[in-house]
């Protein structure tokens, strides 16, 4: 559904990205894993269209992805949750929501999608009328995501969604994804929350400095001792 | 008295707040500070007066086409000369700077066009300027006119920003432009229509101030400062704050002229706008 092809991408002599490779199938979740830094963000921005990698390419069920322009990419089934939500903090929740249903495909499935959308996350409904800007920090995730799935997407991509929650928040969020996950949607997801984003994932790769160094299906990274080393902190699970 | 003053305050006031409202979609959506809004506004007005007296096309009937021809040069004016800077300003913050000086040299231009096609003389028509009796008041029947399209464009515009889904869309570009694209909105586009609207504003404006006011060729300059003024007092982006600060000065200006002394007219805006802008620069209706 998604293949990436030697993607590379810098900000003047800064290498982000060096030939990063990787495919998602669909109705596969897929997660990224790596610190912070090592081109994460640069990767699904490329993909969601905010960054403009140097070389490379990205092609998206057969099409040249790189030919569209950002907002286009939408409209091609791709929703983009970036690092920092990027929400319309002085909308209402529902104005949010309203304006994620903005792609043509969207719009007929929009009430369906909503009354889904706010059974995923009653607090939502709750908070329809409130300013998005004025919410929590979760609570504005939430946004971000349902604003997302608003747009009825074939491919969502989430970068860092548990960034900067408490861990109760954290733990609501992953959940939510879970039940996203069973609903058949493709994912790409991109986490420093490894342990809980490999439990929820069918594959991970690994991305270090800009570069793939291990990819594999996400029960596998879990027992690796590279892995865990590097990205789970400390012992190989009691089970092992 | 008092009646009259409010009443010819309201019906300024109405012209003000419709000619802010065009300027601050332009600024506020498209990033644009149109510094030669003013000169739409008059192009608008002589092209009234020139239909009427040269074809005898009543203003009512040129009104009609007055807001597309406005859209239509607003969208290819964006497209020929504020495109350009939009793309060369990438995300920089130069397109604020860009574009005053842009527009400031097509102030001159547009201003010695209309220079050399109409004149320096001031103009004005008569048209239905009998008296109508509004609450034992005789007004003119073309300012009740006039004020009437305000109310009724400006009126509509304002539902449309609050109801449709055109006008969430136009409200999102306007307050965080970054995050648009993440639901598929092409930003560029929005600008452009933004820009165009602003121009269509600015023209209808122009035509209702054709049908009760007398202006001239360098006039432009103070309905754009006015409109600036307005669009400040009411809070940058604010369209509510625009009308209400629209009407209220229309109201402000009549009163000076009426009871102190027409002169001063000019001098009570500017006035009024030192106020604000050293005691509430985020507006009167601005938050903070």
């Amino acid at each position: 559904m998604l293949e990436v092809d030697l993607l590379s991408v810098s900000y003047g002599k800064h290498v982000a990205l060096d030939n990063v490779s990787l495919t998602v199938s669909p109705g596969e979740m897929v997660a990224i894993l790596g610190a912070n830094g090592a081109g994460k963000s640069s990767l699904l921005g490329a993909i969601g269209g905010r960054v403009t990698p140097a070389h490379g390419g990205i092609t998206f069920e057969g099409a040249d992805l790189l030919r569209l322009p950002d907002h286009a990419r939408v409209e091609a089934g791709i929703a983009l949750v970036p690092e920092g939500r990027g929400i319309f903090p002085g909308l209402t929740v529902a104005e949010n929501l309203t304006l994620g249903a903005n792609p043509r495909h969207a719009r007929a499935g929009a009430d369906a999608q909503r009354a889904e959308i706010l059974a995923l996350f009653p607090r939502l409904g709750e908070r329809l009328g409130q300013v998005a800007g004025t919410m929590s920090g979760g609570e504005q995730q939430m946004v971000a995501i349902g604003r997302a799935l608003m747009s009825a997407p074939k491919l969502l991509l989430l970068d860092e969604p548990s960034l900067g929650l408490a861990p109760i928040v954290v733990q609501e969020v992953f959940a939510a994804l879970g039940r996203i996950r069973e609903t058949g949607l493709t994912i790409l997801i991109v986490e420093q929350n490894a342990r809980a984003t490999l439990a929820l994932a069918d594959r991970a790769y690994l991305l270090e400095a800009g570069r793939i160094t291990g990819s594999g299906p996400a029960q596998e990274l879990r027992t690796d001792p590279a892995v865990v080393r590097a990205f789970l902190g400390g012992a190989i699970p009691a089970e092992q | 008295m008092a009646l009259t003053t409010l009443i010819l305050g309201l019906v300024l006031g109405g012209t003000y707040a419709l000619l802010a409202l065009g300027l601050t979609l332009q600024y506020g959506i498209a990033r644009i500070m149109n510094l030669a809004y003013g000169e739409f506004t008059l192009v608008a007005a002589f092209c009234l007066v020139a239909l009427f007296q040269g074809a005898g096309i009543p203003p009512l009937w040129a009104m009609i086409a007055v807001a597309p021809a406005g859209y239509a040069v607003g969208w290819a004016l964006y497209a020929v000369m504020m495109r350009p800077l939009v793309t060369r300003a990438g995300n920089s913050g130069r397109l604020e700077v860009d574009s005053i000086l842009a527009t400031f040299g097509l102030l001159f231009l547009i201003q010695g066009v209309l220079l050399v096609v109409f004149g320096a003389n001031f103009t004005s028509i008569s048209y239905l300027d009998q008296g109508v009796r509004v609450l034992g008041v005789s007004v003119a029947a073309n300012k009740l006119i006039a004020f009437g399209i305000c109310a009724v464009v400006g009126g509509g515009l304002v539902l449309a920003l609050h109801f449709t889904r055109w006008g969430l869309t136009l409200r999102a570009v306007a307050q965080t432009p970054g995050s648009a694209p993440l639901v598929g909105i092409d930003v560029n586009r929005m600008a452009r229509q933004g820009f165009a609207l602003g121009t269509a504003l600015a023209a209808v404006g122009g035509a209702s101030v054709a049908m009760h006011q007398t202006f001239s060729a360098t006039g432009g300059v103070v309905f754009t400062m006015k409109a600036l003024v307005i669009v400040i007092m009411g809070g940058v982006g604010n369209i509510g704050g625009a009308l209400v600060a629209g009407l209220a000065l229309g109201l402000v200006e009549t009163f000076v002229a009426t009871a102190i002394d027409p002169g001063l007219t000019l001098a009570a805006t500017f006035a009024i706008f030192l106020g604000v802008l050293l005691w509430r620069p985020q507006g009167l209706f601005g938050r903070g």
